[in-house]
């Protein structure tokens, strides 16, 4: 019985210890504080340091409830063999209640093609420094600083857990929209997503605005402008080109009106190819159909088979000639 | 500091592994039972190593399966192979549960039998082709590459069924294992 209650304990330990590891696969984007609540890379207290070096910018002041634009720059990156960083943008340090929505932000996107404050990106063999932006939309009229932090691991082979942060935070200030200020409806949400080899038509909603210019450029590259047209008052379209392959587009509108012009942050976009999804409840069902199914089969062709073993046995017995 | 996608490989090397000396015991069974390449003498062997080595991968899969939808990127199964690899895993795991009934229910007199020994180790080294193929889905999965390619088998594409009728193949199968548990009239 003690034997095997150790044996018990022992399981149990072992089974934790999966549970409470770093993830050097990830966990995937999410909306996570500092250190994911001891989700990502376990307890803090296991973090080594990163010596990568984390900065975070953005714009000083932003129009309460207006879109605006942040960036987090990751240089002398070290990470694991597989490549990830995992990126937090935060409004504190403190490791609890720190997203940036505990202070009125709200994430409308990021560079990874997401709609969280942490995500995970791929690092090539050799890069030292990786951006991500993110679009959010501004709280109300105050000051606010935005952290951000990064989780990684090593190439050493030891699976340690590596925890950075910025050395200090960006300093927003959130004012009054001031009257007759060109800007894009507070309603307006910029999509995200898109599919590769397919043309895109964008929406925009606007306030105050009497005429808009829309550039658009894949990461890198060279900014284009795209042809604008008015659908009514306060809505305008225009369309992005299919892209080919997997990328980044990156797009901006230049907003006239009776205030002074106003530029957008740029936003970004992924073209993807077409999502592969299936409904996980019919998947599993038929698994377990399958399952049952196959004993099922298995052990009805056995039991029909099974009619008649004492003939069987006899007539194997009179074969070799035994017992009689 | 194990991670998941440690554990997974170990889980699933003790899975494969056992799952393959079952296979060859399986055969070496088949081949016994039907007094072929002078194996009779061998079948108590064959017949234990098999049944205990697919009892064996029967209990470490399911540390398989955990690990490896924890160190699987991203959430749930959102990649045909993973369906395909979660189907196929399931087959195998049910026709392995039939094999190993069969023989506790029937003893080792089902070698005794004409078609009962042919099921019994076709049966064995069919769920042992399964687990293996289960495999090798996980190896392109996972390296987009795997000694099964060579096949061409397609990965890519998942037979589901409408969900009302994986529903009647439940019930069906399980009112089936239900009737079979009285013992067959001789």
């Amino acid at each position: 019985m003690t034997r095997r209650r150790l044996l018990g304990v022992l399981a149990m330990l072992l089974l934790a210890s999966s549970q409470g590891a770093a993830n050097p696969s990830g966990v995937g984007a999410g909306t996570f504080d500092a250190q994911c609540g001891g989700a990502c890379h376990g307890d803090a207290d296991m973090n080594r340091s990163s010596p990568a070096t984390v900065t975070v910018e953005a714009p000083e002041v932003a129009y309460d409830a207006l879109l605006t634009s942040v960036s987090v720059t990751v240089s002398n990156i070290q990470t694991t063999t597989n490549g990830l960083l995992g990126v937090f943008l935060l409004s504190d340090l403190s490791g609890a209640g720190d997203t940036p929505a505990d202070d009125g932000w709200t994430v409308i996107s990021n560079s990874e093609g997401g709609f969280e404050n942490y995500v995970e990106a791929m690092i090539s063999p050799g890069q030292t420094e990786h951006t991500v932006s993110w679009t959010l939309r501004a709280p109300s009229v105050g000051t606010y600083n935005l952290h951000a932090a990064i989780h990684h691991g090593t190439q050493d082979g030891s699976e340690a857990p590596f925890f950075g942060s910025t050395a200090s935070p960006a300093t927003v200030r959130v004012v009054e929209v001031p009257e007759n200020l060109p800007r894009l409806s507070a309603t307006f949400t910029p999509p995200t997503q898109i599919t590769v080899g397919q043309t895109t038509e964008l929406n925009l909603q606007t306030e105050f605005v009497d005429g808009v210019t829309v550039e658009w450029r894949t990461v890198g590259g060279e900014a284009q402008p795209a042809t604008v047209r008015q659908l009514e008052d306060g809505s305008w379209a225009f369309t992005l080109p299919a892209s080919v392959q997997p990328v980044v587009i990156e797009w901006r509108a230049h907003l006239e009106g009776d205030g002074p012009t106003q530029t957008t942050p740029w936003f970004q976009i992924n073209s993807d190819d077409p999502s592969w999804s299936v409904d996980e409840t019919t998947a599993y069902v038929q698994s377990v159909a399958m399952l049952l199914a196959a004993t099922s089969l298995f052990v009805g062709l056995q039991h029909r088979r099974s009619e008649s073993p004492l003939k069987a046995y006899e007539a194997d017995l009179d074969e070799v000639g035994g017992e009689d | 500091m194990v991670s998941a996608g440690t554990l997974h490989v170990v889980s699933t090397e003790m899975t494969v592994g056992a799952f393959a000396m079952a296979g060859a015991a399986f055969l070496l069974a088949g081949l016994a039972s039907h007094d072929l390449a002078g194996m009779r003498r061998h079948l108590t062997l064959a017949d234990n190593v098999a049944h205990f080595a697919l009892a064996f991968g029967l209990l470490a899969m399911p540390m398989a399966i955990m690990t490896g939808i924890q160190a699987s990127p991203g959430e749930g199964v959102d990649h045909p192979l993973l369906i395909n690899k979660m189907l196929l895993a399931s087959t195998a795991f049910g026709l392995a549960f039939g094999v190993l009934l069969t023989r506790w229910r029937q003893g080792s007199g089902l070698w005794l039998n004409e078609w009962g020994r042919r099921w019994q180790a076709l049966g064995g080294m069919a769920a042992v082709g399964l687990i293996l193929t289960t495999a090798s889905i996980g190896g392109t999965f996972s390296r987009g590459e795997s000694l099964l390619d060579m096949l061409h088998l397609p990965y890519e594409h998942v037979p589901l069924m409408p969900i009302w009728l994986s529903g009647f193949v439940i019930i069906v199968a399980t009112v089936n294992l239900v009737l079979l548990r009285r013992p067959a009239q001789a």
